[in-house]
């Protein structure tokens, strides 16, 4: 019995001294949230995570009260969207379909790209198609280097595979018509992937950030001092070594900023270059006076699935497109017909002062 | 301005097979096809005829020779189509009329001697490195170039000639690297540098490279390649030569070092430490080319190369918080950028098509005599620095050209 009751007073002294620890948490806790809500703004720290993903750079810049998101969880967001989504990964799920008879079961980031890709097809009358894979490789711009340019037959035969009609989704199975269609998201993807780390920043409660991925960012926010996010539209002349001065400075806020270009990656032939942009109409590299295309819209996977696409349009039929746009807008660069290179810019680009 | 049409067309080829159609130099196939002579059929000899037979609207190997018939077997059986003629002696084979060019892949204490032989023959050479095996030889070999201005001298640099090697060369001439002062290059191997020898009789022949008599050991035979880059690209030669390195991993017999390490002082527009390595007991770090400037770094391989721009010049994005462009292809995680799209070729191609035009055109290859010596005479003073134990200065004699 004695001992029974040493025990019981043992327990209460623990039940007691765990109640106080309890009581300490909890005052603890609300200091805690006192000290957050006082806090001013002015407390926030930026953090910058550089990484490398999808063959290029990324980077997210955010402002917090402390290192919430790490290069670990946006490396490994990234990662998983390669293993869905990339052409250079070959146990990816996107290289499953591209070499299946019929169609493969799709996960949800390939479902939300290619929905996003259908609607982007339908709305630009086909002048995006993610079916132009097999194009982008016959071309040289594919994972597999061919020996020669297509001639004017093969480019017939391959467009047999292409086009909006060759493809479609029934719940979760993407179907295609022909064994030898296959799809290419890059032009897409990016900007996809910018939301993502967007959406994980937003996950953990931050609102200003701005996260970038080969060129494509997507913004929500400001500095806290108020300042809007700065960003730089590149120069034209796809000199990497010795970079120009940026080309303009916008400050587009809450949205997203994706830019499609021919004058990174191309190649020549005849002293002509030869774009990486295909026409899935016509089945030839695009030919017009398109250099660059930079387009706001509220989310980068809408800006990089029209970012290509005005750049098959051309001038004229970019600027009706968006003559009356408020959700979407594009900054230009282009070739006049004289030569010279000049710009212009449509009502919904957000975020742009003239020179 | 030819220069940089070269370039150019070189540039395109590099784009990748895709643009073979397009050769630039087929033009001028219908000029001639030029017949060749190869002395010397070691593993470099065989190379380069495997090469020419790659192009066969511009050299046609007619005749071979060397002193060792199991090589002149292995030799003969790369013929395509006529059997070629062979010879052990090479002053037989520079007597037949019918060889326009002389392709000399001997080792090195005889390329001198055979060098001279084909000039006097009248025949254009081809000349592996290193030019000659002494500075007497090189400067001795300058003077009869000299007085043969209409026959082709090129000497087997052949790196430098790909388009990556002419875009960097290029770089540096724009001030892209800022103020170099920094070279950083290494050739190693694991392994014992040697070929397989079927009779002990014929080690020193075969391999050759082990013995001083025939040979300038790792620094001749390796580091003249990035040595003679840095002379071109810089227009530059050593000041100051120092060196040290031993026999401290294959205790064989061999006399050149297996391990060795050659400090160059350049002075000039751009002053310069050159750290130039080589040994047989690491491979780690293999072909290793770094060019460090104030601006950025040249990384570079035989056939790609790497630019890596300075953080300080990457301030000027600090103005923004970010930039949106066209997607930028990097190469690997340290944000370097290719310096051209696509790998290149092997240097002997490029090489071998601007020997051809330089033939055609009589005009003077881009590794010439002037520059073989210049590379020949860095190398020796490197070599008497090693073996010497003692630095080695560059003497007013030497300023060839």
């Amino acid at each position: 019995m004695r001992n029974n009751l040493k025990e019981a007073v043992t327990i209460n002294k623990w039940k007691l001294s765990r109640w106080m620890f309890l009581s300490f948490l909890f005052l603890l806790a609300l200091t805690g949230i006192n000290s957050t809500m006082i806090r001013s703004r002015s407390d926030l720290r930026k953090f910058i995570i550089n990484g490398y993903s999808q063959g290029t750079t990324y980077q997210v810049t955010y402002y917090a009260a402390d290192s919430i998101v790490s290069q670990k969880q946006t490396d490994s967001l990234l990662a998983s969207l390669d293993r869905s989504v990339s052409l250079y990964l070959p146990t990816s799920l996107i290289c499953k379909f591209n070499n299946s008879a019929r169609g493969i079961t799709i996960d949800k980031p390939f479902l939300v790209l290619v929905k996003k890709a259908m609607e982007v097809n339908r709305n630009t009358n086909g002048c995006v198609d993610i079916t132009v894979k097999p194009l982008v490789d016959a071309w040289g711009f594919g994972v597999k280097k061919p020996d020669s340019f297509p001639d004017a037959a093969r480019v017939k035969s391959i467009l047999k595979n292409v086009g909006p009609d060759k493809i479609w989704l029934q719940g979760h199975f993407l179907h295609k018509r022909y064994p030898q269609v296959q799809i290419d998201l890059n032009g897409i993807a990016q900007g996809y992937a910018a939301d993502l780390l967007g959406n994980l920043l937003e996950s953990r409660h931050i609102y200003n950030y701005m996260t970038e991925i080969g060129g494509e960012l997507r913004i929500r926010g400001h500095k806290p001092n108020g300042d809007p996010f700065k960003v730089g539209i590149e120069a034209v002349d796809g000199n990497d070594i010795m970079p120009s001065p940026l080309r303009k400075t916008i400050t587009p806020g809450d949205g997203a900023v994706t830019t499609s270009g021919n004058y990174r990656k191309h190649l020549e032939a005849g002293g002509k270059q030869i774009s990486h942009i295909m026409d899935p109409k016509t089945g030839y590299p695009i030919q017009n006076e398109m250099i660059s295309v930079t387009v706001w819209a509220k989310d980068a996977i809408t800006a990089d699935g029209y970012d290509n696409g005005f750049m098959t349009m051309g001038l004229k039929q970019t600027l009706l497109f968006l003559a009356r746009r408020t959700d979407m807008g594009a900054y230009i660069i282009y070739k006049k017909t004289d030569g010279a290179i000049t710009d212009t810019v449509t009502n919904g680009f957000k975020g742009y002062q003239p020179n | 301005m030819e220069r940089r049409n070269f370039v150019k067309s070189a540039g395109l080829l590099a784009g990748g097979a895709l643009l073979t159609n397009l050769d630039a130099f087929a033009a001028k196939a219908d000029a001639g096809v030029i017949k060749i002579g190869v002395i010397g059929c070691g593993d470099r000899g065989k190379g380069i005829m495997q090469l020419l037979n790659q192009l066969p609207d511009k050299f046609k190997i007619t005749a071979v020779c060397d002193v060792l018939d199991f090589r002149l077997t292995e030799a003969r059986s790369l013929s395509k189509g006529e059997p070629y003629r062979s010879y052990t002696d090479h002053r037989q084979l520079l007597d037949d009329k019918n060889i326009d060019a002389v392709v000399v892949a001997v080792p090195l204490n005889m390329h001198y001697a055979v060098a001279i032989d084909v000039l006097k023959a009248g025949k254009h050479l081809y000349l592996e490195k290193t030019m000659t095996y002494n500075i007497p030889q090189a400067l001795e070999l300058v003077k009869l170039a000299k007085e043969r201005p209409r026959q082709v001298v090129q000497i087997g640099h052949q790196y430098r000639y790909s388009p990556l090697y002419y875009r960097v060369k290029e770089m540096i001439a724009k001030g892209y690297l800022g103020d170099i002062s920094q070279i950083d290059c290494r050739w190693d191997r694991n392994g014992n540098w040697r070929r397989p020898v079927p009779d002990p009789s014929l080690e020193r022949q075969i391999n050759w490279r082990m013995y001083k008599e025939y040979s300038g050991g790792l620094v001749a035979e390796l580091l003249s390649h990035q040595i003679d880059f840095i002379n071109w690209a810089f227009d530059t030669h050593p000041q100051e030569v120092f060196a040290t390195g031993g026999i401290d991993v294959f205790n064989d017999g061999r006399e050149t070092f297996d391990n060795v390490q050659v400090l160059l002082r350049y002075e000039g527009k751009h002053s310069m430490v050159g750290n130039f390595g080589a040994t047989c007991g690491n491979a780690h770090d293999g072909y290793l080319f770094k060019i460090k400037g104030t601006l950025g770094t040249v990384s570079l391989l035989t056939d790609e190369g790497i630019f890596y721009p300075e953080k300080k010049l990457l301030n000027n994005k600090e103005l923004v918080d970010g930039v949106t462009g066209a997607t930028r292809i990097v190469w690997n995680k340290e944000g370097g950028s290719p310096i051209l799209p696509e790998r290149t070729k092997d240097g002997t191609w490029y090489a071998f098509n601007e020997f051809y035009k330089s033939v055609q055109s009589q005009s003077l290859p881009d590794s010439n005599v002037i520059t073989g010596a210049r590379t020949a005479i860095s190398v020796h003073l490197a070599n008497a620095a090693l073996y010497g134990k003692k630095p080695m200065l560059w003497t007013e004699e030497y300023n060839v050209g």
